[in-house]
């Protein structure tokens, strides 16, 4: 697995983007595709989306890996939603039998139901997506220098981003131990069932998770050592200008997410 | 060289990390002569890494714990400095480097800590390239870190550490994780650094070749405590001593100590591979 939320060089129109511009961009999308309940709608930011992905140049094998964890979820929110969801057109009738007392009549699945987990598998997969597009195309430091230029204390702003950095580092880390795992003829992941994999989680999470403690506290030395929190005036060697295509992108963004805010208000 | 100046002084320490019993650091108490190469010995889990962390303040500062004695760096006591102060006197560079870098290039990875101490951005772009000139990484300002090899990676964690203008520097195990050429292309930067920058060097490490051949002196730690200090050829040729506290010596010192065992008469005790040599030549002519 390649990491997932790490810099990719590139020289797209979203990679030249100032930070500031794709962190608005990344805000808006997020609660706009919360607040959005039509279908249609959400539909057409997941594209837009996954248009601007393509545009960045970020490959679609990474786009895969993001959303290939999702299928599992969004089949799991079909079942739930499908089933319990109070519509009324009804697809197929009831599992549990009417003459039942108080359960009875219960289950059965609608078309209302099928489209809300549609809309919800939507949402989550535009916010998986839309982190990874900002991260990717954003030098971590310059992602932090936006967030500081914003306002945000540099101290916050450097554990932000010092924990999206461990993000790669993890899944590294990760992958050596599953690996470790197999040449030891654990095959749970690979072969075993629901429950099996239950279990053998601990197997893999505890020496993440120690490992991710581990390697913290070593990031927390090395970063004191240079001083890290010495001036409350950082300097930073770059610069970051918020030029013409950077309020264009924000403008329209802006007015593009204002029309579907709006039209999904006045459609339902 | 060294001037015989001490310029970090090690009175009494002890030290437990939190949340612990045991100390780590029993009672050290050494001197480092300004300008000396001082090589830090000792098995895994012997106290180096704690040791090197108190010399530039994080630890207790950072790491809390309870730390008894004090250490002197120059004429600051680390106890009453800032780790923010003490990183303008004190570099270090630690084991793992994937865990050191915080940036996507090179250039602003060196100006990191600069950047801390709030200084103008037309200086510590001089000085981050003066760092790079030095660790021979011109040319790479724009690289990830994480394209660079092992020994890049250690070299730039050097110049990091150099863009602080420290004039202690303290490596951690930094050849620890590097295959032999990139243990060689940090210790010959890092005697450049000592020969020509008048660095004090302390560096943990448990490459018996190398200390031989670069390290004015060594340190021997073995569970917390100080066991001895010397040269390394005062060291190395202490087979008793060795054996104790589990470390081992150069292949070379390793060599004359099997010998003169089995009775070879070597005109010297060798450490390095040059001296051995040339004992083994001696020994040969005499023989024949």
């Amino acid at each position: 697995m390649s990491a997932l939320v790490e810099y990719t060089p590139g020289d797209s129109f979203f990679h030249k983007l100032d930070p500031r511009s794709k962190i608005v961009f990344m805000v808006m999308i997020t609660v706009l595709i919360v607040i959005v309940e039509n279908l249609w709608i959400a539909g057409a930011i997941l594209l837009t989306l996954f248009l601007l992905w393509l545009i960045a140049g970020l490959s679609l094998s990474s786009l895969r890996e993001l959303a290939t964890p999702m299928i599992g979820l969004a089949a799991f929110l079909l079942f739930v939603q499908a089933i319990l969801y109070p519509g009324h057109r009804i697809l197929i009738q009831p599992i549990v039998p009417h003459p039942i007392p108080v359960i009875g009549g219960r289950g059965s699945v609608t078309l209302e139901g099928i489209l809300f987990a549609v809309l919800l598998s939507v949402r989550i997969l535009a916010m998986v997506i839309v982190l990874p597009l900002v991260t990717m195309t954003t030098p971590i430091h310059i992602f932090t220098l936006g967030l500081v230029r914003m306002g945000l204390p540099y101290r916050l702003a450097y554990t932000m981003t010092t924990a999206l950095n461990l993000i790669p580092l993890l899944q590294a880390e990760a992958n050596m131990i599953a690996d470790a795992q197999k040449l030891r003829a654990f095959q749970v992941f690979e072969k075993g069932g629901f429950l099996d994999k239950l279990k053998a989680y601990p197997a893999l999470v505890t020496p993440l998770i120690i490992g991710a403690m581990r390697r913290a506290q070593l990031i927390a030395v090395a970063m004191d050592s240079r001083g890290f929190g010495a001036s409350a005036n950082r300097t930073y060697i770059q610069e970051i200008r918020m030029r013409g295509q950077d309020w264009a992108f924000v403008v329209v963004a802006g007015l593009l997410g204002a029309v579907a805010g709006a039209a999904d208000f006045l459609i339902i | 060289m060294p001037s015989g100046d001490p310029h970090i002084i090690f009175d009494d320490v002890s030290y437990r990390y939190p949340n612990a019993k045991r100390y780590v650091l029993k009672h050290v108490d050494a001197t480092i002569g300004r300008g000396e190469f001082v090589g830090l010995l000792g098995e895994n889990g012997a106290g180096k890494s704690t040791l090197c962390q108190t010399i530039n303040g994080v630890i207790p500062y950072s790491r809390g714990g309870r730390m008894h004695g004090n250490v002197i760096v120059d004429t600051l006591n680390t106890r009453h400095t800032t780790v923010a102060r003490l990183s303008q006197k004190v570099g270090i560079v630690l084991e793992d480097p994937e865990s050191q870098f915080f940036t996507t290039s090179v250039l602003s990875e060196v100006a990191f800590g600069p950047e801390n101490l709030g200084i103008e951005r037309e200086e510590i772009l001089r000085r981050a390239r003066r760092a790079l000139d030095v660790v021979r990484l011109r040319g790479y300002e724009d690289s990830a870190p994480s394209t660079l090899s092992g020994g890049q990676k250690q070299r730039l964690a050097i110049a990091a550490a150099l863009a602080m203008r420290p004039d202690v520097l303290v490596l951690d195990e930094a050849t620890s994780q590097l295959d032999p050429v990139g243990t060689r292309e940090v210790f010959s930067l890092v005697r450049e650094l000592n020969e020509r920058h008048a660095i004090t060097i302390v560096m943990a490490t448990n490459k018996g070749n190398e200390v031989a051949e670069f390290c004015d002196r060594v340190l021997v730690l073995h569970r917390g405590e100080l066991v001895a200090q010397g040269t390394a050829r005062e060291i190395f040729a202490d087979g008793e001593l060795l054996d104790r506290v589990m470390i081992r010596a150069s292949q070379a010192s390793q060599l004359a100590t099997y010998l003169a065992d089995r009775g070879a008469p070597l005109p010297s005790f060798p450490i390095t591979l040059d001296e051995a040599r040339r004992a083994i030549i001696r020994l040969l002519q005499d023989a024949a």
